[in-house]
């Protein structure tokens, strides 16, 4: 097992490492030279290019470009922004905390609606219950998120003018307001997480409930809340560390949409503003920081399989 | 799901019509189609003339069933040519997707060793960039036209494929017909082309038309975002963004651009769900 982490654990590793050369010579494949990119000026002298080339160490051969770069990051220097001149370490620390209590609200909608609508398909299959779940899911997995986005603001804001349309209150200022803002884009989040969540529990709980230690518990004798509430629960603890590693990549762009339409000043609406804005420093360190995120969560999601499974193998064992 | 038994031809349309589901998507799809194609046709104003007489008119006014825009453009015309841009820009991206992913995929599934370890390597670090925010990278870096969008989300959609295309080729690889060919010495490219491809066949397309409501969606999201079609070209996703400012003024501008993108991903859902139904029931 523990050659398996460590393997585990290099691969992911070397990811990361290939992700931050990606992201590295990205920001250099752009077209005009790497200084416009880094800069965001356009016109210079020949004398002050040469300045701005050695200054950002753009003369060095590229290996060693790269390898001062990482230095730089594991030190916790990301840079400047062009656009805004604020380092970018201060705006990401801003971002983030709205980003990750938007991002912990939407993954506690999707399992407080995912979860139980898909062991409730898959107990009651063929029956009613199973299609409107189904159909819910088909809803969720079918929508526009910034649209329904729009549609809930529409209904909640403009109509019935009962939650805020957009903006950010923190939770220590006013747990009330933040709470009133975070509603809404939660929901919507979690609604497209929420419908891949119930799919995969209700399949996940059907093939648990066809194998034949579950007919042994059966025929023991065993209730059926016994029998559906011990392995449902053990099987969608399984199902839900799958699709949480899974949907993380997706949920980090419904959360980059999401910010847009609700005005929630996170990681996302940061991202989106640096796309358009060209603002290349803050695009390689958000890139970079997501793309950690990303690999740093499958491979505890793996590792958190891996010590389910066999726990699952054998607690399954009828005693 | 590697659906790696060689499905049954007969019968087909009758199994896959039993479902209600999947008819009232590849119905859903048929009527978007035909709305793409036959535009012309269909719409009774140009998409693109500004009426400024009549600015925002609401559904059912003189002569414009579902009202006028900010310019006085007749809504139901835009969203019956915005299908094409919808549709143009969700196929185009999935088969760009396939066409560069199922090669990849058979050679790292089918060869394994040295080709495989690379390919999944870089599989998995454009797996680590978050799709849409790859695809909005892409976009805002080749520039803002239908093209590029196809060609921003294609690649995005590649590392996907190419997992479920390997993972297909890997499981069609241990069957016992192909393994005989292996063993009496037929050659690879035959194998490749007579035996393997045309065995996975069924698969791609059901991962097709499951990866096309992602597609579809995305391409909504980058033209919301304004990295799609320019206006005044009509496309489902800018209309819901300039819509999102009249919000106060005309809620129904917001409204049928988001239903019609809507209806097209889950008619794509049914139909995929359909599909994939017809040849490995056993997620029933």
């Amino acid at each position: 097992m523990r050659a398996y982490l460590l393997r585990r654990a290099g691969i992911s590793l070397l990811t990361l490492v290939i992700a931050s050369i990606v992201v590295f010579l990205g920001v250099r494949a752009v077209p005009g030279s790497p200084a416009v990119a880094l800069t965001g000026n356009t016109d210079f002298t020949p004398a002050a290019l040469a300045a701005i080339n050695r200054a950002y160490g753009l003369d060095k051969p590229l290996p060693v470009q790269y390898v001062d770069w990482v230095g730089q990051i594991v030190r916790g220097h990301l840079g400047s922004s062009p656009v805004t001149g604020l380092p970018i370490t201060t705006e990401i620390g801003n971002a983030f905390p709205i980003t990750t209590e938007l991002t912990i609200l939407s993954m506690l909608v999707a399992l407080l609606l995912g979860i139980p609508t898909g062991i409730l398909a898959a107990i009651r299959r063929g029956h009613t219950a199973d299609y409107v779940s189904n159909g819910l899911a088909l809803f969720g997995l079918s929508i526009p998120s910034f649209w329904f986005g729009i549609m809930l603001i529409l209904l909640l804001s403009v109509h019935f003018s009962v939650l805020p349309s957009a903006g950010f209150v923190s939770f220590s200022v006013n747990p009330a307001a933040n709470l009133a803002h975070l509603l809404m884009p939660a929901f919507v989040l979690g609604t497209g997480v929420a419908a891949v969540l119930m799919r995969q529990t209700r399949s996940g709980l059907l093939e648990t409930l066809r194998t034949d230690y579950v007919r042994t518990a059966r025929a023991k004798g065993l209730s059926e809340w016994v029998v559906v509430g011990k392995h449902a629960l053990r099987n969608s603890l399984v199902t839900v560390a799958t699709v949480i590693a899974l949907q993380f990549g997706v949920l980090l762009s419904g959360v980059a949409v999401t910010e847009e339409v609700f005005g929630l000043p996170g990681i996302g609406q940061l991202t989106i503003n640096a796309v358009f804005q060209r603002d290349y420093p803050t695009i390689q360190a958000v890139a970079l920081l997501t793309a950690a995120l990303v690999i740093i969560i499958n491979l505890v999601m793996d590792l958190v399989y891996m010590v389910l499974s066999p726990k699952v193998r054998l607690a399954g064992d009828p005693g | 799901m590697a659906a790696a038994q060689v499905p049954s031809r007969a019968g087909w349309w009758r199994r896959f019509s039993r479902r209600p589901p999947a008819v009232i998507g590849l119905v859903g799809v048929a009527v978007v189609v035909a709305m793409a194609v036959f535009a012309p046709l269909l719409a009774h104003y140009s998409p693109t003339t500004s009426q400024f007489g009549h600015v925002l008119a609401y559904p059912f006014s003189a002569g414009h069933l579902l009202g006028t825009d900010e310019l006085g453009r007749d809504e139901l015309s835009r969203i019956i040519y915005g299908s094409q841009a919808t549709l143009e820009v969700g196929v185009l991206a999935t088969l760009l997707a396939m066409a560069l992913a199922v090669p990849i995929g058979i050679a790292s599934g089918y060869y394994r060793g040295a080709v495989d370890m690379v390919a999944m390597r870089i599989a998995d670090v454009l797996l680590a960039f978050p799709f849409l925010l790859l695809a909005v990278g892409l976009a805002a870096i080749f520039g803002p036209s239908l093209q590029n969008i196809v060609l921003a989300l294609g690649i995005a959609q590649v590392p996907g494929a190419v997992r479920i295309a390997r993972a297909e080729a890997m499981a069609l690889r241990e069957q016992d017909f192909i393994q005989a060919a292996i063993v009496t010495g037929v050659k690879d490219r035959v194998i490749i082309f007579r035996h393997l491809f045309p065995n996975m066949l069924s698969p791609l397309m059901v991962q097709a038309s499951v990866s096309i409501p992602g597609a579809i969606l995305g391409s909504a999201l980058l033209s919301y975002l304004g990295l799609g079609v320019q206006p005044p070209t009509p496309s489902w996703g800018t209309m819901l963004a300039s819509a999102q400012t009249y919000l106060y003024n005309d809620p129904w501008l917001a409204i049928f651009p988001g239903v019609a993108i809507f209806l097209t991903t889950l008619a794509f859902n049914l139909l995929g769900d359909g599909l994939r139904d017809l040849f490995d029931p056993s997620l029933r």
